[in-house]
């Protein structure tokens, strides 16, 4: 008995909790449909700049008012996720109280007995409990109601700086634009300055070039008109030094000429007097030969020779005579090595002088100097 | 370029003067062996007259020698007797080939001074001078060792007129009997001397290498003996008295030993007598012949003898130790009486020709034989010292006389004029 009465008191306790939920829900969804403030209008502030290019600015500034444009529809979609939301929750929550209100009358039906038997114990501790119950319901409620409060003024107050920030944001971002256009000037401008400079550059090239070309050209000139003078003078030196050498050749073949003819002459000149020189020579020899010959048959027959000579024996003696055939001088070239020997023939020769000279004065000079060799056989 | 070179050596050439070609040399071939010609001036005289002429003597003995002709005194240009008298061109005219000029002076009549000189008179130069001083006695010995200085200088060869000769004599006394000599003369046959005389015969004398000793055989004691005599004293000694035959002594070239023939054994051979130890050695063995004249080869080891062993007498060859003897001769039937020259080169030997005995010579080498004399009865030859003369024995209107022949045969000479026949001579060795 007591347990039944445990279960009839849980249930009808969860009942009750379920119903101050649903009651506390319903109040809080009106409250937050009626006091709309998120929908604050973000005031963007254009700052007004000497636009270099404005293609750019504009472009950025349509980039912005897209984003910002963009950023509100957002918003707006947001408060209507927010508003159907709210709506869905309504729903359920009815969907809920039908459910719950099924589920009671079930519940009733099946309780309505035992209630029926317990009910004036129950009716009496329920008006107790009840008693009780609604004290601490009511300090709960105010309990809650504080928290809610709390949670709305922090709720608020986030808002409130997720806004500025938001502010904030733009304004760095503005910023952060201002500084790009700047930036972006100022590239521009370094650009500009860079294309100035690079045409500067060229410009000094160019002209650097073209001085380097006046210059080649001038010294191409230059060299060339050396050359040509080089040239005539190298062309000048030739003729003269062919017209130099032709005259020394012309000079050399003459004088060469001069002296063959000389030489030719000489040699034919020479030649005769060779010739006349050999007919003298052929006469005076022939002269020689035959008192040569008389002088040795002269001397042979005054040679009294040693009788035991030794045939190996020879002297060599060299004889000058005096006109006329008498001996001037006998000297031995070359002795026998037996003096005897030696004398035997010195003395044949002196004896035998005068030796016999012919009349012309050539061979007789011939045979006025001359050598004996005397052996014994 | 090579064109030029080419002109250039022959301007060269063209303007070169021929050296005066290569000397012209005469070539003189043959001469004469002829007598060379040679002016003897007659020496001049101071104080006594010297019992010899000796230029004379020179001048015989060159003449003898058949190697000179002195000019005939006629012929004689001028008489000079001292060098600085000498007019050289005079004699260049004689065409002589020396000229001998001296003088001969004397104070006393038995001491003479004696100087010559020898000129060459194509050159005008002394050749040779010497002077000496003599007894008159030796003026002849002199004057034939002033011919020997004369041939040396003008021949190259020692002259031999200085040696002697020793030959026999043989003299019929008025009885009819005979007298022997053993004599020795000088070189020309003149001034002959005996050394030995005997009534019985002597033969074969030989001289002693030494030229101081005389070996002969003699008969003196009824039989043949050889006896060794020494000249200077006369002191002689019987060496060789065997039984039988002994003779034909020859001194071996060392004068220790005599060549013999004896026939103590019957037949006569060759034996060879020891003079010192008196040691006999025979050489020869061959009894069917004779074996004799031995004579020594101028090396001492061979002797040459004759023997008639091949049937008539040929000259043969033995070793003087003995042996087997080998002939030496084969031209002609009769070649006997061996001598040979101091060279050792040409035998000297008595060679019949139709029976008539000439001197000839056999080269040894060759075989070759030549007869040097016409006479008929030639004998007995002996060398000359210097091998230029060989002097030999023959028959004269029927008497032995000396004479000699040049180994050439061109000289023929008497030697010696003596009455008496000469046999068997022999000419001495130089003088030591």
């Amino acid at each position: 008995m007591k347990k039944a009465f445990v279960e009839n008191f849980l249930a009808g306790s969860y009942s009750l909790l379920l119903h101050l939920v649903l009651v506390v829900l319903l109040v809080i969804g009106l409250e937050s449909t009626s006091t709309p403030e998120l929908a604050s209008d973000p005031s963007v502030e254009i700052v007004q700049a000497t636009v270099l290019d404005e293609n750019l600015v504009e472009r950025e500034m349509a980039k912005l008012e897209e984003r910002e444009k963009q950023e509100r529809e957002a918003e707006q979609e947001r408060q209507l996720k927010l508003e159907e939301k709210l709506e869905q929750t309504q729903e359920e929550l009815a969907r809920q109280e039908r459910e719950y209100l099924d589920m009671q009358e079930r519940a009733e039906l099946d309780k309505k007995q035992r209630e029926k038997e317990a009910e004036a114990e129950r009716q009496r501790i329920k008006e107790l409990e009840k008693q009780r119950e609604l004290e601490e319901q009511k300090r709960l409620e105010a309990e809650k109601q504080r928290q809610l409060e709390e949670q709305r003024r922090q709720e608020a107050e986030a808002e409130r700086k997720r806004i500025e920030e938001q502010k904030r944001q733009a304004e760095l971002e503005r910023q952060r634009i201002e500084e790009q256009k700047q930036k972006a000037e100022a590239e521009r401008q370094r650009i500009e300055e860079e294309k100035r400079k690079a045409e500067a550059e060229r410009q000094r090239i160019e002209e650097e070039k073209r001085k380097a070309e006046q210059e080649r050209k001038r010294l191409e000139e230059e060299k060339r008109k050396a050359e040509e003078e080089a040239k005539r003078r190298a062309e000048e030196e030739r003729q003269r030094a062919e017209a130099e050498a032709k005259r020394k050749a012309e000079e050399a073949a003459k004088r060469k000429a001069e002296a063959e003819r000389q030489a030719a002459e000489d040699a034919l000149q020479r030649q005769l007097e060779q010739e006349q020189q050999e007919r003298d020579a052929r006469r005076v020899q022939g002269v020689v030969d035959q008192y040569s010959i008389m002088i040795k048959q002269r001397v042979k027959r005054y040679w009294i020779r040693p009788s035991n000579s030794e045939s190996g024996l020879q002297v060599t003696l060299r004889v000058t005579l005096l006109p006329g055939g008498d001996v001037k001088s006998v000297s031995i070239v070359k002795s026998s090595g037996n003096p005897v020997f030696d004398r035997s023939a010195e003395s044949a020769v002196y004896k035998a002088a005068p030796l016999p000279q012919p009349s012309d004065p050539k061979a007789a000079e011939a045979l006025r100097d001359f050598q004996f060799i005397f052996k014994p056989e | 370029m090579l064109r030029q070179w080419f002109k250039l050596v022959a301007l060269l050439i063209a303007l070169v003067p021929w050296p005066a070609q290569a000397v012209l040399t005469i070539e003189i071939t043959g001469g004469s062996e002829a007598a060379l010609p040679i002016a003897i001036v007659p020496f001049g005289v101071e104080g006594y007259a010297p019992p010899e002429d000796i230029s004379e003597i020179i001048s015989n003995d060159l003449a003898s020698s058949g190697r000179f002709a002195p000019l005939d005194k006629q012929d004689l240009i001028s008489q000079p007797h001292e060098g600085q008298q000498v007019n050289f061109q005079d004699w260049r005219l004689l065409r002589s080939e020396g000229l001998l000029i001296g003088k001969v002076s004397s104070q006393d009549g038995q001491n003479f001074q004696v100087q010559f000189q020898l000129f060459d008179v194509y050159k005008a130069e002394q050749l040779v001078g010497k002077r000496y001083n003599v007894p008159a006695s030796g003026l002849r010995s002199l004057a034939h060792q002033i011919a020997d200085v004369v041939y040396e200088t003008l021949t190259g060869e020692k002259g031999v007129f200085s040696t002697r000769l020793a030959f026999v004599t043989e003299m019929k006394n008025a009885d009819g009997s005979k007298r022997y000599a053993l004599q020795v003369s000088d070189a020309d046959g003149a001034n002959p001397r005996t050394v030995l005389q005997s009534t019985q015969p002597i033969m074969s004398p030989n001289w002693a290498p030494d030229g101081e000793r005389l070996a002969y055989v003699s008969f003196e004691n009824a039989k043949s003996e050889v006896y060794v005599q020494e000249l200077s004293s006369g002191r002689r000694n019987s060496v060789a008295s065997f039984r039988g035959l002994n003779s034909a002594p020859a001194w071996s070239p060392d004068g220790k030993k005599l060549a013999l023939t004896l026939s103590k054994n019957g037949n006569p051979e060759i034996y060879v007598l020891e003079l010192a130890s008196g040691n006999l050695s025979r050489v020869t063995h061959n009894s069917g012949a004779i074996d004799t004249e031995a004579v020594w080869m101028p090396n001492g080891r061979e002797i040459l003898f004759t023997s008639d062993r091949g049937g008539r007498p040929q000259i043969y060859r033995v070793d003087a130790d003995g042996g087997r003897a080998e002939r030496v001769t084969f031209e002609g039937s009769y070649n006997a009486s061996a001598d040979i020259s101091p060279d050792g080169k040409t035998m000297a030997m008595v060679h019949a020709v139709n029976g008539k005995f000439h001197i000839a010579i056999q080269d040894l080498q060759t075989g070759a034989v030549q007869v040097l004399t016409d006479t008929t009865a030639d004998e007995s030859p002996s060398f000359a010292p210097n091998g230029r003369m060989i002097l030999y024995a023959t028959e004269q209107k029927g008497r032995g006389v000396l004479a000699a022949v040049s180994v050439d045969g061109r000289i023929k000479q008497r030697l010696g004029e003596s009455g008496s026949a000469v046999r068997e001579p022999a000419w001495s060795p130089f003088r030591r």
